[in-house]
């Protein structure tokens, strides 16, 4: 095979235009887009109708718009944590196996355009679909608490409300090229939107489950302990939550956690010795909340770059035929 | 039987007894016109008032004229019963009648004795009683004040309390004005002793004192030294004065803060922060050996360069670097933390809040981390690349 020159990302704007297009006009994604503005409006709603009583007590009342919660629907963030990977596996299922299902492949790459752009444009046009979708539910929260609230945001509370912007993509990234490697590796796009599914219930619902069974496995509780009433052993907390974090639903829930509750200072084990002299409930300063979901963030950025050349390097090493 | 026995007892005791009294009634016999003091000095153009007595003595009730006789040209002279003016009374047997004489002098009567008959007639008995009056021996008016403990000892935190009587010497009544001579910034306050209002004039019955008390208060910043009070009474045409001595001794007193009054730092977990406190006295005696120490949470640690300070005259300040070390297992987020200066006879402590910030070296790894992501892609791209 001989090397070809030039640089490998010709033609890629012109992908990323088409398939942003697609995305925006497709009817898949205004079924998901009414799905999460639905959901995302009622848990809203009923969060204001709680924080009008403490608007003036609370001085990051915006934020608990995300967060609060009243019995039976869950808070806004509750939400998104669930729809933003499912609306990121709609968009990314079928990226490259439908160009092979609809025979559009080699035309596309008999056009001036390498495997390197296309997939990048596939993958980029999806985070920036999810990023508008992201950014005007975020916007239509903001405003509505601005009309009923009556109060402007504070700057921290801006931030941490676009710091938890950030996190939602790449938390929705992750999964679109999880979904995009599905497509790569599969060409029925039955089979890639199903394992791509089977992942994000494994990596949401049932890894917890299994870490829990696995610390206690490895560190199986201390019959005294357990006589006296005290709780799982410290290695078995560290393991669980070293394990867990494994799963991105966990990183992701950790950040929110950090970002959106401003009075977070930890979020492992704490020892009573930590906590001497300390003033509870003062909020951090956005910049030390920023340090302590650094690890968390920096996984979800990461993860979402490996698992894109994953997906690259495969579709990569892939036979195109006419 | 026994209380039958008793009884002509007792009847035997109330017969002596009645025997008694009968014994005692007075010899003589007749009608006088009696008062305690005969002979009295009157203030011109003022009213004077003469207690009197109309006895009678074994004889029968009668009617009694009273009248008043050699009266100088401009006095009035009346017979008061009950507050009336009467010409007449009438004494019971072995009981007498009180009358009151009232003189008015004139204000332009010369000074001299003049003398006034009383008369008083009975269709039996009669009486006269002779009355000098003195006019112009008046007394000057006189006050005095006297006080027990004329000089006190205190901090400038104390309030001196002197208690004093002041005596009004003269006939007259007299309201009494009370001032006090204080050094500027003292605060004074005159009260009754025992009393809680405060008074700037009292009124003092003629021959009468009362019992007063000035309450003194330096204000905090006085240097110590011996200071005077001089509290004057005043009524018209008198005055007194006494000086009174406060003896202030001084007294150190700290204060710490931050650098322009701040209460609060940030320091990074584990890592050694210099945070500037300033020390001052703001007391009137200098402090001598002050020690500084910290209290923070366990695991952290504080030194202070310097560790003491050997004395701080009033009103200066001293600057002190407070190095402390959060424990490198600190949380982000805020932590109370005391300092304290102890000098000799006195003490301060600042709540310092200090905002522990977490190392950035995980920012660092965080970045690498990614830029490693991306060398991985590049590295991809450079192998599998322009396909």
């Amino acid at each position: 095979m001989a090397r070809r020159s030039g640089s490998p990302f010709i033609g890629f704007g012109a992908v990323f235009v088409k398939e942003l297009a697609d995305h925006l006009g497709s009817s898949r994604m205004f079924v998901l887009e009414w799905l999460v503005l639905l959901t995302g409006i009622g848990a809203v709603y009923t969060a204001i109708s709680d924080l009008k009583t403490t608007t003036a007590s609370d001085p990051f009342v915006f934020l608990r718009l995300f967060t609060h919660a009243r019995d039976p629907l869950p808070s806004f963030i509750a939400v998104l944590a669930f729809l933003v990977p499912l609306m990121a596996i709609g968009l990314g299922f079928d990226a490259i196996n439908s160009e092979f299902n609809r025979r559009t492949m080699s035309r596309i790459l008999a056009q001036p355009i390498y495997r390197d752009a296309l997939l990048l444009g596939k993958f980029l046009a999806g985070l920036a679909t999810l990023a508008i979708a992201l950014v005007m539910l975020w916007l239509l929260v903001v405003g509505f608490g601005l009309i009923t609230l009556g109060v402007p945001p504070s700057g921290a509370e801006v931030s941490r409300g676009i710091g938890f912007l950030v996190v939602a993509l790449f938390y929705g990234g992750l999964w679109l090229t999880v979904a995009i490697l599905c497509s790569v590796l599969f060409r029925s796009a039955a089979t890639s939107a199903l394992v791509a599914l089977g992942l994000w219930l494994l990596a949401t619902v049932l890894w917890p489950l299994i870490v829990q069974f696995a610390a206690n496995a490895i560190y199986p509780p201390n019959a005294v302990t357990l006589l006296l009433g005290g709780g799982p052993s410290l290695g078995q907390v560290e393991l669980q939550q070293t394990l867990s974090r494994v799963s991105p639903s966990t990183l992701f829930d950790e950040s929110v956690l950090a970002l959106l509750h401003p009075a977070t200072r930890a979020l492992g084990p704490v020892f009573m010795s930590q906590l001497e002299g300390s003033v509870m409930g003062a909020p951090l300063p956005f910049g030390q909340s920023l340090l302590l979901i650094w690890p968390q963030a920096t996984g979800l950025v990461a993860g979402t770059i490996i698992v894109f050349v994953f997906a690259y390097i495969a579709f990569q090493r892939q036979e195109v035929r006419a | 039987m026994r209380r039958a026995f008793w009884l002509p007892v007792v009847f035997v005791t109330l017969v002596a007894v009645s025997h008694a009294q009968a014994a005692d009634a007075p010899h003589v016999k007749g009608l006088w016109l009696t008062t305690d003091y005969p002979s009295l000095a009157a203030q011109a153009g003022q009213p004077t008032t003469l207690q009197l007595k109309l006895q009678n003595y074994g004889l029968p009730p009668e009617r009694v004229a009273l009248s008043v006789a050699d009266v100088p040209a401009g006095w009035k002279a009346a017979i008061l019963g009950n507050g009336l003016p009467v010409t007449a009374a009438m004494p019971a047997t072995n009981d007498n009648v009180p009358l009151t004489l009232r003189i008015d002098v004139p204000a332009n009567a010369g000074p001299g004795t003049d003398e006034l008959v009383l008369h008083a007639r009975g269709a039996g008995a009669s009486a006269t009683l002779p009355i000098d009056i003195t006019i112009g021996q008046n007394l000057p008016p006189q006050l005095s004040i006297k006080t027990d403990l004329p000089s006190l000892r205190g901090t400038p935190t104390t309030s001196f309390k002197y208690t004093f009587h002041v005596q009004n010497d003269s006939d007259k009544d007299a309201t009494v004005k009370l001032v006090a001579d204080a050094p500027p910034g003292f605060q004074t306050s005159f009260t009754e002793s025992y009393g809680t209002q405060q008074l700037s004039s009292i009124p003092i019955a003629a021959g009468k004192s009362k019992d007063l008390q000035v309450q003194v208060q330096p204000p905090d910043n006085i240097k110590a030294g011996d200071y005077p009070v001089t509290v004057h009474a005043s009524a018209d045409g008198a005055a007194a004065s006494t000086r009174l001595e406060m003896q202030i001794t001084g007294q150190p007193k700290l204060s710490l803060s931050g650098q322009g009054g701040r209460l609060s730092a940030s320091a990074e977990a584990g890592k050694a922060t210099a945070i500037s406190l300033v020390v001052r006295n703001d007391g009137s005696a200098p402090a001598q050996d002050i020690h500084f120490s910290g209290s923070p949470p366990s695991d952290w640690k504080v030194d202070f360069k310097p560790d003491s300070i050997p004395a701080l005259v009033p009103n200066q300040k001293a600057t002190v670097q407070a190095l402390l070390t959060p424990s490198d297992k600190a949380l982000a987020g805020d932590y109370m933390t005391t300092f304290d200066a102890d000098g000799k006879g006195a003490a301060t402590s600042a709540d310092f809040r200090i905002t522990v910030e977490t190392s950035t070296l995980w920012g660092v790894i965080g970045i690498a981390v990614i830029a490693i992501a991306l060398l991985i892609a590049v590295g991809a791209v450079a192998r599998f690349g322009r396909r």
